[in-house]
């Protein structure tokens, strides 16, 4: 009897445990067929993308464009890349997801800090000699606020991948596989610095922007340096762990042999190695660090030049969390094999700093191109429904760097590179056409296609040091004068005395009494009147080189950011007219001499103006009758196709509406 | 009798029961090792002195579960659980010794074909000679047609190294020619996409190494060349979502084969 019970009660167990199983299958599937196809193309511009296509050198696109629709997209304020694709993940502006800039102030200290993530060593430790023991673990916070889109459809059981969309570093955590783009970090917590070792006299040691020049001697036809990694937090002032390389140069022909660890390697001069996986000891026997790197054999001889690259996050080994599920890079990277996790891949720093040429840029940038589409190729041919989302960095790397050659008004024109590079950038808007010729043939009628830009691109040809204008004009007072020594923000700002500062490549801040550490203007009518005060001045500048207009509009916080968040970026953002921008120093709070300068940096192309003069694009194998299309309607479209109404906060609609509703 | 493994089993012996998988080789491996170390440990142990020992052992943790509040015979308990340690140790050590030494050999041996990977078509592998300081200049590479040289080769006067880029087009098993002072030495390397038996080095009559190292005859020891290596990768092999160095999956493994073994022939171990 007792037996008899038993089979029964496991039988009851059982019947129970299917039904349940099967329930939650049915509210945990969705068994739609729907597909949504989203390419995301970081700076295709509007009027190159026409160009090209009326040239017959996109067909892929001008196909799509003919017989879907083909908009201007209105981008973000202001029309940078974290603002911008901010936008287009949550459905709101900059109020609602609180990334304003690239870099943010904490304003009670000041302090500069990355505007998308945060990676902090732990908070407690306890010291011992030279050896700190930390008393938990750190943390790597993601600082964009609002739901993702793909939150919200893994909420409704929609299946997604998400490929390298960029602010989103650390992953939000998803159901489906998902790959952190821009802003994710390299090994040492930068957008990514490089290391140049060298034994020419000439070269200025020391750190530059975007990367370190390292002196080194050749004894014996060797050269012995260290690898420089990830701050130590395990010891006493967190010094940089390192780990040493030897490059055995032949004493005649131009090649050396380099060996990393237990690795070896031959190269040859201008050759570039694959992936070098690193392992940097923070502790003996007990906590590493895993990372790699490429190395390139600038020079072997008269002079000693290698170029290596920022240590990537090992996609095979993560040291930070790069995807969702967390297990998904290394599969990946043994599917295609290593590939740039940095956000930003290409290195524009190292060919701003002259440590690469535009050959050896090119061959950098044309390998982070060749790597996407190995991921794209992998992953695109697995999506069966759902959403789809690849992103695509190039074309707004390239057009930084490479305007310069395809515009002979640029200061920075040179007739043989342009003659010699001048159809690259050109190259890589073909290599996207590819790509969208690769997509195409999988959509069907049950197919929604939404090819995408966040911004586009106009030259710079001049910079405009806000700062320094803010100081000739009075706003700002300093206790001495300007050191080039000094290279902290604000170094020798009178704060008790300064009205207002400029921060970040558009913003504008009011010094406000109660929110700056010293802040000196009162919050409200004074500090409108301020801001409209400054807003009029700066709209009236002229560049006394032309007469043309420097800024083109202003806007103030105030006005175009709502959502919980629309009081803690600028209070006011800086739209620059077609070929300016803000200079390099001025946006992390320095004061160069001139007011307006030439802007003779390699990078020569931008798009952080007036975001009426950027927009991006927008395509789509389906109508498109709204008439202005803007990054904010992209998270209600992207729901709209799944008969998900938009989410709390989100002040865009779907594309597809013929009418946008009042707002 | 030790089992000792005299003669590398050629590939095709490992492939008879097994497709060409590192892990059903180390998961065969382990099954058969295991039982073979169990069946030895029982032949060449005294296994009724290993069950006194045990039982001894046994009746001296329960006297000190039992006797916890006295404390002289827990301290005496103590002292004989440590005495009968030692005689178990003892009893076990000469049947661990049989069974330690043919296992060693047949790692070294297995690891001449899991312990890495074959040379992969079109991927760069360095061929590094070590030679006479004086004739660092004097030495070339001949290579069959199948492969060819992708950089020139680093003279590394610190190491009296030189180091050739080479690159394979096609699958085989080649000998690599090194002329030096008018003789040419040669060493095999093996490309190929499955298991194959690999010798990373060529050296001179270095005994110990070469056991451990090498798998080919000695360079002669009046010729100028030290060594001739291939940087063959080492191979990881994925079970149970962990990448492990089939050395230390095998342990793994034959121990939990041994242990169940043990259980099933009823041998004290």
């Amino acid at each position: 009897m007792k037996k008899v019970v038993c089979i029964l009660t496991a039988l009851l167990l059982s019947a129970g445990g299917l039904m349940l199983s099967s329930c939650q299958r049915a509210s945990g599937e969705w068994h739609g067929d729907r597909k949504l196809i989203i390419l995301g193309i970081d700076g295709m511009d509007p009027q190159l993308l026409t160009r090209f296509m009326q040239e017959g050198k996109m067909p892929n696109f001008a196909r799509l464009a003919q017989q879907g629709s083909f908009r201007q997209l209105t981008t973000s304020i202001p029309p940078q890349s974290p603002v911008a694709w901010s936008n287009m993940i949550t459905g709101m502006n900059a109020g609602g997801h609180g990334i304003f800039d690239f870099i943010h102030r904490d304003p009670k200290t000041l302090d500069l800090y990355f505007s998308a993530s945060r990676v902090e060593p732990p908070k407690h430790a306890i010291h011992l000699g030279s050896w700190v023991i930390p008393l938990g673990g750190g943390s790597a916070d993601q600082l964009r606020q609002g739901q993702a889109f793909w939150q919200i459809l893994d909420q409704h059981h929609i299946p997604n991948s998400v490929f390298r969309i960029p602010s989103n570093f650390p992953p939000v955590a998803a159901k489906g596989n998902t790959l952190s783009g821009m802003g994710t970090p390299d090994l040492r917590g930068t957008y990514g610095t490089f290391s140049f070792y060298t034994d020419d006299p000439t070269a200025a040691a020391g750190a530059v922007e975007g990367g370190q020049i390292i002196p080194v001697q050749v004894e014996n036809s060797q050269v012995t340096a260290q690898l420089i990694g990830p701050d130590n937090t395990f010891r006493k002032g967190s010094p940089p762990a390192t780990e040493p390389f030897t490059v055995s140069v032949d004493p005649m022909e131009a090649v050396a042999r380099i060996a990393v660890q237990d690795q070896e390697f031959v190269l040859r001069e201008g050759e570039w190695s694959g992936w070098i996986p690193v392992e940097f000891q923070l502790i003996p026997f007990f906590g590493n660090v895993k990372g790699m790197c490429r190395f390139y054999l600038k020079q072997a001889h008269p002079r000693f030049q290698l170029y290596v690259s920022p240590i990537n996050i090992d996609p095979a080994n993560p040291a930070l969390p790069i995807s969702t599920p967390s297990s998904y890079s290394r599969d990946l990277a043994e599917e295609i094999g290593e590939f740039y996790t940095q956000g930003i891949s290409e290195d524009t720093k190292a060919l701003s700093d002259g440590v690469l040429d535009d050959k050896e840029f090119l061959e950098q940038s044309r390998t982070v191109l060749a790597e996407h589409r190995a991921i794209f190729d992998a992953e695109f041919p697995k999506f069966q429904k759902g959403v789809f989302f690849f992103y695509f960095s190039s074309l707004d790397l390239n057009s930084h760097m490479l305007w310069r050659l395809t515009d002979p008004k640029h200061p920075e024109f040179d007739a043989s590179a342009a003659a010699q590079y001048g159809t690259a950038l050109e190259d890589f808007y073909q290599q996207i056409d590819q790509v969208l010729g690769r997509v195409l043939p999988k959509v069907d009628e049950r197919t929604t296609l939404l090819v995408l830009s966040d911004h586009g691109f106009a030259p710079y040809y001049r910079s405009f040091n806000l700062n320094t204008w803010l100081l000739n004009n009075g706003y700002i007072t300093l206790k001495a004068a300007p050191s080039a020594d000094n290279n902290q923000p604000f170094a020798n700002v009178d704060w008790s005395h300064t009205r207002a500062y400029g921060l970040g490549l558009n913003g504008l801040y009011v010094n406000q009494r109660g929110r700056e550490k010293e802040g000196t203007v009162q919050a409200g009518a004074e500090a409108a009147a301020l801001l409209r005060e400054i807003r009029e001045k700066l709209l009236a500048l002229r560049d006394p080189q032309n007469g043309l207009p420097v800024i083109t509009r202003v806007d103030l916080a105030s006005e175009v950011y709502q959502g919980p968040y629309a009081r803690e970026g600028p209070d006011a953002l800086v739209g620059y007219n077609r070929g300016y921008r803000a200079g390099w120093k001025t946006i992390l709070g320095d004061f160069p001499t001139e007011v307006l300068e030439d802007n003779t940096n390699p990078w020569s192309g931008d798009h952080c103006m007036d975001y009426t003069l950027v927009p991006g694009v927008l395509l789509s194998n389906r109508k498109i009758p709204m008439e202005a299309p803007a990054l904010t309607d992209m998270a209600p479209t992207i729901l709209a196709e799944f008969g998900i109404p938009k989410a709390k906060g989100m002040i865009g609609e779907s594309v597809f509406q013929p009418v946008r509703a009042a707002r | 009798m030790p089992f000792v493994l005299t003669q590398p089993p050629p590939a095709a012996a490992l492939g008879v029961f097994l497709p060409n998988s590192p892990l059903a080789i180390v998961i065969v491996l382990s099954l058969v090792v295991g039982l073979l170390m169990v069946l030895l440990f029982g032949y060449t142990s005294n296994q009724k002195a290993i069950k006194v020992a045990k039982d001894q052992l046994k009746a001296h943790l329960l006297a000190v579960r039992l006797y916890q509040d006295q404390l002289p015979v827990v301290l005496r308990t103590y002292g004989r659980i440590i005495l009968g340690t030692g005689r178990y140790i003892r009893l076990a050590f000469m049947p661990l010794l049989y069974v330690i030494i043919p296992i060693t050999l047949l790692i070294v041996q297995v690891d001449r074909y899991l312990g890495s990977v074959p040379m992969q078509t079109a991927q760069p592998f360095l061929v590094t000679v070590q030679t006479a300081p004086d004739t660092l200049n004097g030495v070339s590479l001949q290579l069959p047609a199948e492969m060819s040289i992708s950089a020139p080769a680093v003279h590394v006067p610190a190491d009296n190294e030189v180091v050739w880029r080479v690159v394979a087009q096609k699958d085989g098993e080649y000998d690599i020619n090194v002329l030096s002072g008018g003789q040419t030495y040669s060493k095999t390397v093996v490309v190929a996409g499955d298991v194959s038996r690999l010798s990373p080095e060529r050296m001179r009559d270095r005994f110990w190494e070469r056991i451990f190292v090498s798998g080919e005859p000695a360079l002669p020891d009046s010729s100028p060349i030290e060594s001739i290596a291939v940087t063959y990768l080492p191979r990881n092999i994925n079970f149970a979502w962990l990448e492990w160095n089939w050395i230390v999956l095998f342990f793994v493994l034959s121990m939990v084969a041994g242990f169940i073994f043990k259980e099933v022939l009823g041998i004290e171990i």
